[in-house]
């Protein structure tokens, strides 16, 4: 067993998981989705990254894709999360949390792709 | 091929196979060398990791804490910080801004968790941006960078390029006569040193430069050895062995190149003869070879150095070395061994001080040290013609050459230069023969490679006789002073020459018509033509009523202006009319139309009763 690849396991369906999470649920309620889940995801996923960085295969490239792929796409939904709760008049509406989880769910599919290279890499990894 | 498809089809697939597997080749060295400094990289990023990660964690963890511990706003009611306050509010603090308590003033329990957040990030930020910077000032990761930056440099130019392996001293002189000259070059060295000092040189164009092992082929196949404008390899290593593996690269590599290559002993010449055919440039062997030219012919020999030297360069003096009598060579090492043997096929006697025990064959020998003055003294100076300080020390030659000099002024005097340091001393000394192994090489390389028209007229001018190169000497100098000025290629083709041709194809082109002055045709142009090329024919100096050809290559020397001059006459349409008729043909379409009677008869599209 190795523990860098447990950690980087770890890492990449943690961020996948988290991020459903939040996704999950109507999309135009506020309460459904919770703010620290969308911090957490946000989290992992730069954690995911970084583990992500250096590594020279055609398949490491891709892997580093997908997870700068999500992290754009939940900072992004972070940053109007942020604007919705600060700045907009409105608040949080049922349109700015369309908005949030809609990015969020862009930021998921980029983490299933992350998922299924995981997989892809571990099934093609053949002993000896 | 008259058929486009057909023709295009050879572009395609018609290339020689060889031509494309030694092209694959180079490319897959070059890959080889980049993909090496990309490891670097990746593996600068790999150690990166780490830290970042760190920085992730405390900066999240710090967040989290601050939106889940309680505090109270300006009235006293509970609240949370939200995300991005507890997130600008770490950053401020992270960074050592610190702009103070916002959007409220913290609760004690909110004090207490920022103290520690205080500490926790302050210590993670430090250690990101210290392993940042480190990892910037670590060397494989620099070197890596250059070389990256270095290839995308080489891998841009495109303009024919020289590529120098090894830049000493003779690389400098070299470059500088190149750069002179506006051709582009490449620099590969492994001093580090003699690389920053690139961006201390003025060179008018920017040189790329490497610190990088010239043997490795990877470094060469970098710096555009494949590239397809690298027109000649130049090895001027001091490393005999480092010349031998460039050479053998470039053979190998890239064998339709033409490879110039330093070397000093014969075994490795000839080891260098066995890849194709380098051109070996033995600073010794030449010396030998321009005394030899000098004792014969003074004026031939002060016409080459001159020319060797490139533009800009003084009229050197005209020497005058004693055709008889006996010379004494001291130091018997490489140059003692040449010399002796040149002078003695010119006829002259040759006695040789060595400290060792030379095994010369027929000579005078004296075992000595040639400093020690009793030594000397034993080598009879009075009765000696010439002296060479042959010897690889400065120290030695030319306290050599004082001694000699004390005891008999009227010695010819040859000394050894060794290192670049010494040359006010030497010429302090004023030597009559001064070996500078370094500028030798540089001047005979650049001689060979700035025209091959210049390298054919060097080798062909002594076979001309001494008088007819004092002629040429005073010509020049006549004509550009002590300074020579430039020396440039003039062909006469189609492409190059589009407003000659209907003058060189009518069969009576002589010469003196195209070196007369576009703005009045009475004054000369102040240009020499040197040689004039037609096939592998040459004619040295060809005097006016030389009558030019289509085809014909010249090798001219002279002022800028005319230079300028004569592009004007060769390529825009009307001037040489002009130059050789004395009859101003208008340019201009309009004045074309309005003034036909103004053409010449002589010009092929001219129809005679076409008048309006």
């Amino acid at each position: 067993m190795n523990l860098e690849k447990v950690v980087f396991g770890f890492f990449v369906l943690l961020a996948a998981t988290l991020n459903f999470g939040f996704f999950i649920g109507d999309i135009d309620n506020p309460e459904l989705h919770n703010p620290y889940e969308l911090f957490a995801a946000v989290v992992v996923n730069l954690i995911a990254t970084v583990l992500k960085f250096g590594d020279r295969t055609q398949i490491g490239a891709v892997h580093l894709a997908t997870s700068l792929v999500a992290d754009l796409q939940l900072i992004g939904a972070a940053l109007m999360f942020g604007y919705a709760t600060y700045v907009s008049t409105a608040g949080m509406n049922e349109a700015w949390t369309a908005s949030v989880v809609s990015l969020s769910g862009g930021a998921l599919l980029a983490n299933i792709v992350s998922v299924v290279l995981l997989v892809v890499e571990t099934v093609s990894f053949h002993r000896g | 091929m008259s058929n486009p498809l057909l023709t295009f089809w050879k572009n395609i697939f018609g290339q020689d196979a060889d031509e494309r597997r030694i092209r694959r080749a180079t490319f897959r060295v070059a890959a080889h060398s980049a993909a090496e400094a990309s490891a670097t990289v990746f593996l600068i990023l790999r150690r990166m990791r780490v830290p970042l990660i760190v920085l992730i964690v405390i900066f999240s963890v710090s967040v989290l804490g601050l939106t889940l511990i309680p505090g109270q706003d300006a009235e006293g009611d509970p609240m949370r910080m939200g995300f991005f306050d507890a997130f600008y509010v770490m950053s401020y603090t992270a960074t050592t801004i610190g702009f103070g308590e916002i959007p409220y003033p913290f609760t004690y329990n909110q004090r207490m968790w920022v103290t520690i957040s205080i500490y926790l990030t302050v210590v993670g930020w430090a250690y990101a941006i210290g392993s940042l910077l480190a990892l910037l000032q670590d060397r494989a990761f620099r070197s890596a960078l250059a070389l990256q930056h270095f290839s995308r440099k080489v891998a841009r130019l495109r303009e024919p390029f020289l590529l120098i392996a090894g830049y000493g001293r003779t690389g400098e002189l070299l470059g500088h006569s190149f750069d002179a000259l506006g051709r582009r070059f490449v620099v590969l060295d492994r001093d580090n040193e003699r690389i920053d000092g690139l961006e201390l040189d003025s060179y008018h164009a920017d040189v790329p430069g490497l610190t990088a092992d010239a043997r490795d082929p990877g470094h060469l196949a970098v710096a555009g050895l494949g590239h397809t404008c690298c027109e000649a390899v130049v090895a001027l290593t001091d490393d005999e062995e480092a010349n031998l593996a460039i050479v053998m690269a470039a053979a190998l590599l890239r064998p339709d190149l033409p490879v110039i290559a330093r070397v000093t002993s014969r075994t490795i010449a000839e080891r260098m003869q066995a890849f194709g055919s380098p051109s070996t440039v033995n600073p010794f062997d030449r010396f030998g070879d321009h005394l030899r030219l000098a004792l014969r012919a003074p004026a031939s020999y002060q016409l080459l150095t001159w020319l060797e030297s490139g533009p800009g360069a003084a009229l050197p003096e005209r020497g005058a070395p004693p055709r008889s009598g006996r010379w004494i060579v001291c130091g018997y090492g490489r140059l003692g061994r040449e010399l002796t043997n040149d002078l003695r096929a010119e006829g002259l006697e040759v006695t040789v001080i060595e400290s060792g025990s030379p095994d010369v064959e027929n000579a005078d020998v004296l075992v000595g040290d040639g400093s020690d003055p009793w030594v000397l003294a034993q080598a009879d100076l009075d009765r000696a013609v010439g002296l060479v300080a042959g010897t690889d020390n400065d120290t030695t030659n030319l306290s050599l050459v004082a001694a000699a000099r004390r005891s008999n002024p009227d010695l010819f005097l040859a000394a050894r230069q060794n290192r670049a340091a010494s040359a006010p001393l030497f010429a302090a000394m004023e030597i009559d023969a001064l070996l500078v192994p370094t500028e030798v090489v540089a001047h005979e390389v650049y001689a060979q490679l700035s025209t091959p028209l210049l390298w054919r007229f060097l080798r062909e001018m002594p076979a001309m006789g001494d008088d007819w190169a004092a002629h040429i000497v005073d010509r020049l100098r006549g004509l550009c002073g002590i300074k020579l000025q430039s020396l440039w290629k003039v062909r006469l083709t189609p492409e190059e020459a589009p407003a000659a041709e209907w003058w060189l194809t009518a069969g009576d082109a002589p010469l003196g018509d195209l070196l007369r002055n576009p703005e009045n045709r009475d004054e000369p142009l102040h240009a020499i033509v040197l040689l004039v090329m037609r096939g592998r024919e040459v004619t040295l100096a060809p005097d006016d009523g030389f009558v030019l050809q289509p085809g014909d290559e010249l090798l001219v020397a002279g002022w800028a202006a005319a230079r300028r001059a004569l592009d004007t006459a060769l390529l825009v349409p009307g001037v040489l009319e002009y130059l050789v008729t004395g009859a101003r043909v208008p340019s201009s379409w309009i004045w074309r139309r309005l003034k036909p009677a103004a053409r010449p008869t002589r010009r092929p599209d001219a129809v005679p009763g076409r008048r309006a």
